[in-house]
């Protein structure tokens, strides 16, 4: 059953990410670049939702939430080479898949590159482990939890915050 | 409808109902990096590396192991594909294109050079992203 609702839920989002003009080079370039803002304004808007939404199943006791571990050292590092990556790349890895689907071969290159990368990291996880996890390493934390206000505050600010971001962006023409 | 582009806007805000749905329904929260260690997994014990001596893949009850495959992930990125393809194709966007029109402006059409940096981005971002965890 958990292999049916993969698929319906990856086509679905297979279209969204293509009809949203997500899955080009040129757009995902573009925002790295800061002269085209579609890749944001989807990403953001997606998350703005699924904030709120995940945050209302949970009250309501319907879903627990499991947190990722936050260590500076795995996530700044982590986090710069993504950035590098996709900037060559041209793809994050779901996009890179989705791009294929759009007939763009590089998104294939993609593939192959990240699967040697998944090898590449499994082979550096001993060293990874010693010295870059464990560096500033918070455990399980999120944001209202470490300011000590409730979740739906953090929410609105960031719901406020996307207003006027998605305001510049349209008067801005990006 | 299903010819014309959507709004980000739109577009974005449905995927965050379909993750709200997701995650309700099944308990899966979207992602795609996972999936390329897993396969990786796949790959290097069927040519012959005997991955349980490979302390990444044994982790977690052998969560990225190569008997992690089929999953709920593999399978989403399966049909990302799938979607991909339905809406370029009903869009008219599918084109079978070597090198994006961005880069060829600044690096040129040779399409060789466009597989080398892709493949060598693709490796540091995976690289990246699984340090990150996720």
């Amino acid at each position: 059953m958990s292999l049916i609702y993969g698929i319906v839920t990856g086509i679905l989002f297979g279209f969204l990410l293509q009809k949203g003009h997500v899955l080009r080079y040129d757009k995902q370039v573009g925002a790295l670049r800061l002269m085209d803002m579609t890749i944001f304004k989807f990403m953001l808007s997606a998350i703005i939702v699924a904030a709120i939404g995940i945050y209302l199943l949970k009250d309501l006791g319907l879903i627990q939430l499991s947190m990722k571990s936050t260590s500076i050292g795995a996530q700044v590092i982590g986090g710069m080479l993504f950035g590098i990556g996709w900037g060559l790349l041209g793809y994050c890895p779901g996009t890179a898949v989705g791009a294929l689907g759009e007939g763009r071969i590089d998104g294939l290159w993609g593939i192959l590159g990240m699967l040697l990368g998944g090898a590449i990291y499994a082979s550096a996880f001993p060293f990874m482990k010693a010295y870059i996890i464990p560096m500033g390493n918070f455990g399980k934390i999120s944001l209202p939890q470490i300011i000590g206000i409730n979740h739906w505050i953090v929410i609105l600010i960031f719901a406020a915050f996307l207003v006027l971001l998605f305001r510049f962006f349209e008067k801005k023409n990006l | 409808m299903l010819r014309q582009p959507w709004n980000p806007y739109i577009a974005g805000g449905l995927t965050g109902v379909l993750l709200v749905l997701s995650v309700w329904i099944g308990g899966n929260f979207f992602g795609a990096s996972t999936t390329f260690s897993r396969s990786a997994s796949v790959i290097e014990e069927a040519v012959g590396v005997d991955t349980s001596t490979i302390e990444y893949f044994t982790t977690s009850k052998g969560k990225y192991g190569p008997n992690s495959l089929p999953n709920w992930q593999f399978m989403f990125l399966v049909g990302i594909i799938i979607g991909g393809f339905v809406a370029s194709t009903l869009s008219g966007d599918f084109r079978i294109q070597a090198v994006p029109d961005m880069w060829q402006e600044r690096f040129g059409p040779n399409p060789v050079k466009r597989a080398v940096v892709a493949i060598t981005g693709g490796a540091i971002a995976l690289f990246g992203a699984r340090l990150a965890g996720g």
